[in-house]
């Protein structure tokens, strides 16, 4: 059972890799599918719901030898998320006419290399796995195969080329300093480590995720990228591959290094404010709305620094909360921004009020778990920051907004797209009011992930 | 933009010979080396490498039409996911049988048919595979380009032809 | 025998480095090579033991780490097809624009997104470049699957 979503999207990858992706009915069947691995990663998330952490020895070793598949329901959680906005992105382009015969077959193994990710108990499967997600990326990027999608790839694979062999770096580290791979033995293994090796692994696997993310200082890469790609990768790369970092960070930062992590807490609230201000600053002063999103993104990310920061069980309910929401938001804004007509502009403006954080839409919910975090935790400063960051993406939500007001009603306005085009955005904007006006469940289930997740123990 | 035609280099007849003597004994010996990964060091990844290196150099001799001519050359890509494929079915079809993913048959201690050294063992099938997805990886992204470079060179000709009547 | 490690890890990571700051694409890649390299060599030089091969010990013999080995096997293909591909990305770089300058490669993209017309001495160039993206794109559709 824990291997099926992984073995629907492995052969299925085969398949497609064989077919040509440009063909409609080719298309259709890499979205049945990415539709077919998400309802058994769904189903495997209601077991693990119920039955609590599920693992399996590769090879039928016995545990403690061999490579371990584990997955829980933190793990279940980003899957799923990582698939939908997989799924939502692949069905808007073979609606819109799939340009490159092997984009329906990347996308699938960028699946696997996500799906895996999260489903896999060993830190060296934890890298194989997200470099079969880069290298997939990285062709991705290139699609469209304009001078400007070169050059976006360009700088898209140097800069995470070079954050995948710090990763590797830091997981040799890691291995040299606990003598393990499984993630649950290095994490008990690792408080007897001296504290010099430890912090420089840390550091390094730090700074490897947070150039996946695109924190402040390591952000550089973004702007191009998200601009230079087509709107379908774009939304990939936001929604889907950028929760590598987040996972990464939880994963490694929460679980493995959390004395590290809680010396660290003061430069990870620092990086998060100076995210959060450049970003939003940026993203007030820029006008392409594709690029307007990527600072935006930036700004995001100091969010969830922030809130990684804090830790606890709240802290890493708000972690979680926050990058479900995130992820959601830019999947819609991506593809909502690159189609025209009413349902396009109508999910722009949901998704644009979920990132501002205005009550009915979920990402007020998001918002609303870090100013509890903040003032749980009595900082002052960080309220007003996280309450100025807001108006901030107000703004710039609303001006992106307007300016697509006045693009689609002015003399030149760009021709309407097909219903579907439009209904693939706006139906995750649905989504995304659904979880605003009914969040518990949701929030149940993340704060279930967190706790389990802090207390080391199943729920 | 300043375009300069690329210098073309023929090959040494060292090469062609040598690409030629060494074809076959140079499969066998990738062959061998995935073979005796049972007994002593070797694997599929060895004799991938090996084995598209021999055919790589067929093309480096004689250009790359001669790949095409090679019909292991010519298949390359598809025998990258065959092998593939045949991985993961390795892999998947113990877990249809309750076993955990990438169990290997018969299981240690029991007895496996052999042929000499060689064991009858599903290892063995997942090496092959390995060999395959290497050596069709290795082959199929040489033959990509060299495809798209002989058309380019092709229409650059064509192109140059029309440009000079002109 | 730590210090020989960490010094050819320290001159491959910083030859690496230094190629990686250049405009040229195919320095950038070897300089992702050597870096990929390096990373290898460090998981190299993690290995909890050293000895004589991991296949095969004979009694009394000390066995080098095989995870390392393993692990450093796995990530030299990873980087082998990393390179692979951006060897490729750059081919294509090339056949379109027929330099691998990154400078190049911007100027290329201003005049992308300027749309301009071409002008009439280039006419018979961009024609061939026309026609040879045409015929690229068409071999790319065609390659059997």
């Amino acid at each position: 059972m824990i291997a099926l979503p992984l073995g629907i999207l492995m052969f299925g990858s085969i398949l497609l890799a064989l077919l040509d992706g440009t063909r409609k009915r080719n298309g259709w069947i890499a979205v049945a599918i990415l539709g077919c691995a998400l309802i058994a990663t769904m189903r495997l998330g209601w077991h693990i719901y119920d039955h609590g952490v599920q693992e399996m020895a590769v090879g039928g070793w016995d545990q403690g030898i061999g490579i371990v598949l584990r997955i829980d329901l933190v793990g279940i959680v980003f899957a799923v998320l990582c698939q939908l906005v997989l799924l939502s992105a692949l069905t808007y382009e073979v609606i819109a006419d799939v340009g490159a015969r092997v984009f329906p077959a990347l996308v699938l193994f960028m699946a696997v290399g996500l799906t895996g990710l999260t489903f896999t108990g060993d830190a060296f499967n934890f890298y194989v796995f997200f470099e079969i997600s880069m290298i997939s990326s990285y062709i991705l990027v290139n699609y469209g195969e304009s001078a400007r999608q070169f050059r976006a790839a360009f700088v898209f694979i140097t800069v995470n080329l070079l954050g995948s062999v710090l990763f590797l770096i830091g997981i040799a580290g890691i291995y040299h300093t606990t003598g393990f791979l499984d993630m649950v033995r290095i994490r008990e293994q690792m408080p007897l480590v001296q504290e010099n090796p430890a912090i420089l692994t840390a550091t390094i696997i730090f700074v490897a995720f947070s150039v996946k993310l695109g924190l402040f200082p390591f952000h550089f890469w973004l702007p191009t990228v998200y601009t230079g790609t087509r709107p379908a990768v774009a939304a990939i790369l936001s929604g889907a591959l950028a929760n590598i970092g987040t996972y990464g960070l939880i994963r490694f930062g929460v679980d493995i290094f959390p004395r590290e992590l809680e010396a660290a807490s003061a430069v990870l609230i620092i990086l998060g404010c100076a995210s959060i201000v450049y970003g939003g600053v940026q993203a007030v002063s820029r006008h392409a709305p594709a690029e307007v999103l990527a600072y935006s993104a930036i700004g995001q990310v100091g969010y969830i620094m922030i809130a990684l920061a804090f830790g606890g069980t709240v802290g890493l309910a708000a972690v979680i909360l926050y990058s479900v929401l995130n992820s959601l938001n830019k999947t819609v804004l991506f593809l909502g921004i690159s189609a025209h007509g009413w349902l396009a502009t109508a999910a722009v403006a949901i998704g644009a009020f979920s990132v501002a954080g205005v009550p009915p839409v979920g990402g007020f919910f998001a918002k609303y778990a870090l100013f509890d975090l903040a003032i749980s935790e009595r900082e002052p400063v960080l309220v007003m920051l996280i309450f100025v960051g807001s108006v901030i993406s107000f703004v710039y939500m609303f001006q992106m907004y307007r300016r697509r007001i006045a693009i689609d009603t002015g003399p030149d306005a760009p021709p309407v797209s097909k219903q579907s085009l439009q209904a693939v955005s706006f139906t995750l904007a649905i989504g995304l009011i659904v979880i605003g006006l009914f969040p518990e469940p949701l929030i149940h289930v993340i704060q279930m992930a967190a706790a389990s997740l802090t207390q080391g123990v199943a729920p | 933009m300043p375009q300069t035609p690329p210098p073309t280099i023929v090959p040494h007849g060292m090469i062609k010979t040598g690409a030629r003597v060494f074809l076959v004994p140079g499969w066998v010996l990738a062959i061998a080396i995935l073979l005796k990964g049972y007994a002593d060091i070797g694997d599929g990844f060895a004799a991938g490498v090996i084995a598209a290196v021999i055919v790589i150099l067929q093309g480096i001799a004689f250009g790359a039409e001669e790949l095409e001519h090679i019909r292991v050359a010519r298949f390359a890509p598809v025998m990258c996911f065959i092998g593939l494929a045949l991985a993961y079915a390795v892999a998947f079809v113990p877990t249809f049988f309750g076993y955990s993913i990438l169990t290997h048959f018969p299981r240690m201690n029991e007895h496996a048919a052999h042929f000499g050294p060689l064991e009858f063992i599903t290892p063995v099938l997942f090496d092959i595979a390995v060999f395959l997805v290497v050596y069709g990886f290795c082959v199929g992204a040489v033959m990509t380009v060299a495809r798209a470079e002989l058309r380019h060179k092709r229409l650059l000709q064509r192109a140059r032809k029309r440009g000079g009547n002109r | 025998m730590t210090l020989v490690f960490s010094l050819a890890i320290a001159s491959l990571f910083a030859a690496g480095a230094y190629l990686m700051l250049k405009r040229d694409l195919i320095r950038l890649i070897a300089g992702m090579i050597m870096i990929g390299n390096a990373a290898n060599l460090f998981i190299m030089a993690s290995a909890l033991r050293r000895g004589t091969a991991a296949i095969l010990p004979h009694d009394g013999d000390d066995m080098a780490d095989p995870l390392t080995q393993a692990m450093v096997l796995t990530a030299i293909v990873i980087s082998f097809a990393t390179a692979a591909l951006a060897l490729v990305v750059v081919y294509r770089v090339y056949t379109s624009h027929l330099s691998v300058d990154l400078g190049e490669l911007s100027l290329a993209e201003e005049e992308q997104s300027e749309l301009d017309e071409p002008r009439s001495e280039d006419i018979v160039e961009t024609e061939i470049e026309e026609e040879v993206e045409a015929m690229i794109d068409e071999a790319l559709a065609e390659v059997p699957t």
